[in-house]
């Protein structure tokens, strides 16, 4: 009897080892990916994606905002009717019917058509029925007003990852507070697919981009883009660009700038078209870079309105070059006021001599020329100017006409606002306030940068240049009736060494009301061909934005 | 030897009953998943449909969109304002 007890315990010994081998196997050797296949069977994660933040102008229009959008792809082992499905697809989704049927010939199991199709064309596709046609939602930015301000509000487009990121312009700028973040859940489901209430985890919350509100008025701005978009057709221009800004606030009322291009569809336009020239071409800004010479000069009190030039008899030699005036009239013993009215070039080098190098370059650096301005868009530029000790005499009589000295648009906008604010001058800004998804919002409070010159000088300088407007070289385009100040500049373009007569940069800058500004201006064309006169060209397109600001801010004229 | 019995029949009881109740409250809520999706469902359609809206809007609203339909209905802008800050006198010899 006894090998039988032997027997049986062996045997039952045998098979629990045998049990406890095969569960190690399980529970160790395989436990990973056993694991995996179970969880892949009952948990799913969720990615909740976060909603890109809007952007709004002050008016509360949402400029860019999301759309749902619809990737349509099929499965050509299900599709059995090839031709007659490439033929409707062809015809709804505005694809040659060949490139459809290659792709429903493909032997995969999913293959795409075409994505960001909008929610109409979906419908039409669903109302067909066609078998092996699916579709995968996604969200794309969406703007209302198409192309415009395109180069200042900059486009989504996609990082290495695959994932959304603004490029250039505010998109660019903001990019991270725009994105918000993704969430993840991990949902449980039973054996019939249906998330269980219970065991479902939520491991992180989405947060929602944020909302961007600017000081951009909408109004002003499609004023700005249809003036500007005009005057360059009817002054032939190559390209051309303007802002308006509050100069009390630096916030950026309208900035334009053409060729302009889709952000919807920013592929089908060459890249140079992406980014804004307004703060990132560098141009020679020529007189109008006048009052800021002036008003320095005027401010360390070496000369007064009524001063007398006493260089301006005929062209003023300095170096080996003659200095002309861009006429070649001469008025000797002119006063300092005419010499910004008439835009006297050796008038400007009279003053460059009083103020000399030094107080010269302490007022750019003031003005902030040389210095990126701080504006809230992606990719500003500032062209650096010479450092002190390479600076020749002709150096700085050129550069008291603008000439030989090259800045950006935003530039020498925000240091002639500093004139209009009675010496301040403000950080130029877009965006006013940012909203969170819960609705608070935080305001962007206005920033003083510098005081280059004071009340009283400002003051002075305002009252020359409303001289400049009434009885300047643009005085048959001003508009009769308001006050306001303003500077012509046509600048030679250097090539080759040298100045192309025939090929300028024609641009005005102004205020107005000049008592009390409420915004300040600046339009520059590039190589008009009607004229290539500032005065002729740039100065129409101002004082017809202007005016129609006055009638939008219900500004009446004073006389 | 009855009053271990009696104690072990309403042990018993109450766990037939309980078993019971919970059989009842797992039968319960056990479509509550089902409600969860047809609901989300319902959520995601009406989101859908104000995101649709909303763009429908804004295209109507835009600017560009509006001066396009005035000018292909003849609108022409405006070429000369009207100021009242002078006024003319009404009897002028």
């Amino acid at each position: 009897m006894n090998w039988r007890y032997r027997f049986t315990l062996f045997f039952f010994l045998l098979l629990f080892a045998l049990i406890i081998i095969r569960l190690f196997y399980w529970q160790v050797v395989r436990a990973q990916e056993l694991s995996a296949i179970g969880q892949a069977q009952y948990d799913e994660q969720v990615v909740s994606q976060a909603q890109r933040g809007e952007i709004k102008t002050s008016d509360g229009f949402t400029i860019t905002a999301n759309k749902l959008a619809y990737l349509v792809y099929a499965n050509p082992k299900v599709v059995k009717d090839k031709v007659s499905e490439s033929d409707v697809l062809g015809k709804l989704l505005d694809i040659k019917n060949a490139t459809v049927s290659a792709l429903l010939s493909e032997n995969k199991f999913w293959v795409p058509i075409k994505s960001a199709i909008d929610n109409s064309v979906k419908d039409k596709i669903d109302a067909q029925k066609l078998p092996g046609i699916g579709f995968e939602e996604h969200t794309v930015r969406f703007y209302p007003e198409a192309s415009m301000a395109a180069q200042l509000l900059g486009f989504v487009g996609k990082d290495e990852s695959g994932n959304d990121k603004g490029y250039f312009g505010l998109e660019g700028y903001y990019n991270r507070l725009l994105s918000g973040k993704n969430g993840f859940a991990i949902v449980v489901h039973d054996a019939g697919g249906h998330p269980i209430l219970a065991k479902m985890n939520d491991s992180t919350v989405k947060v929602d981009g944020r909302t961007l509100i600017l000081n951009i008025d909408r109004r002003i701005q499609f004023m700005l883009d249809t003036e500007l978009k005009k005057g360059i057709e009817t002054y032939g221009a190559k390209s051309g660009m303007a802002a308006v800004m509050d100069p009390k606030t630096g916030g950026i009322l309208a900035m334009s700038s053409f060729p302009e291009f889709d952000p919807a569809h920013y592929q089908d336009s060459p890249e140079s078209f992406y980014a804004n020239p307004f703060i990132t071409s560098a141009y020679e800004p020529g007189s109008t870079f006048k009052p800021l010479i002036m008003a320095a000069a005027m401010n360390e009190g070496l000369v007064k309105p009524d001063t007398r030039c006493t260089i301006c008899s005929g062209p003023v030699q300095i170096g080996g070059y003659a200095i002309h005036t861009w006429d070649d009239h001469y008025s000797p013993n002119t006063t300092m006021t005419d010499v910004i009215v008439h835009s006297d070039n050796t008038g400007m080098v009279f003053i460059g001599q009083k103020l000399g190098l030094n107080h010269m370059l302490d007022y750019l650096q003031r003005y902030g020329i040389g210095n990126t301005t701080g504006i809230d868009l992606q990719g500003e530029e500032a062209p650096a100017i010479h450092p002190r000790n390479e600076w020749y005499p002709i150096d700085l009589a050129t550069a008291t006409f603008g000439q030989g000295i090259i800045v950006t648009p935003i530039e020498l906008l925000d240091a002639i606002s500093a004139i209009a604010n009675n010496g301040k001058r403000m950080e130029p800004h877009i965006v006013a306030a940012v909203q969170t998804p819960d609705g608070q919002t935080i305001s962007i409070p206005p920033k003083i940068i510098d005081q280059p010159i004071s009340q009283t000088t400002a003051q002075v300088m305002t009252q020359i240049m409303v001289n400049a407007v009434n009885n300047g070289e643009a005085k048959f385009a001003r508009l009769k009736g308001y006050d306001i100040a303003g500077k012509t500049g046509t600048a030679q373009i250097p090539v080759a060494g040298h100045y192309d007569p025939t090929k300028t940069i024609a641009s005005f800058v102004g205020f107005a009301p000049a008592n009390d500004p409420k915004f300040i201006m600046l339009v520059v064309l590039n190589q008009p061909s009607a004229s290539i006169y500032g005065a002729e060209t740039a100065a129409p397109i101002f004082f017809t934005v202007a005016k129609d600001i006055f009638t939008y801010y219900g500004i009446p004229p004073n006389e | 030897m009855k009053k271990p019995l009696l104690l072990i029949s309403f042990l018993g009881i109450i766990i037939v009953v309980l078993l019971l109740v919970r059989i009842s409250m797992i039968n319960s809520i056990s479509t509550t998943g089902i409600k969860l999706v047809d609901i989300q469902n319902e959520i995601d359609s009406y989101n859908k449909q104000n995101e649709i809206l909303k763009v429908k809007y804004l295209q109507a609203a835009a600017y560009t969109n509006i001066a396009s339909k005035a000018k292909k209905i003849g609108y022409v802008p405006v070429k000369s304002d009207i100021d009242l800050s002078a006024p003319l006198p009404l009897a002028l010899r």
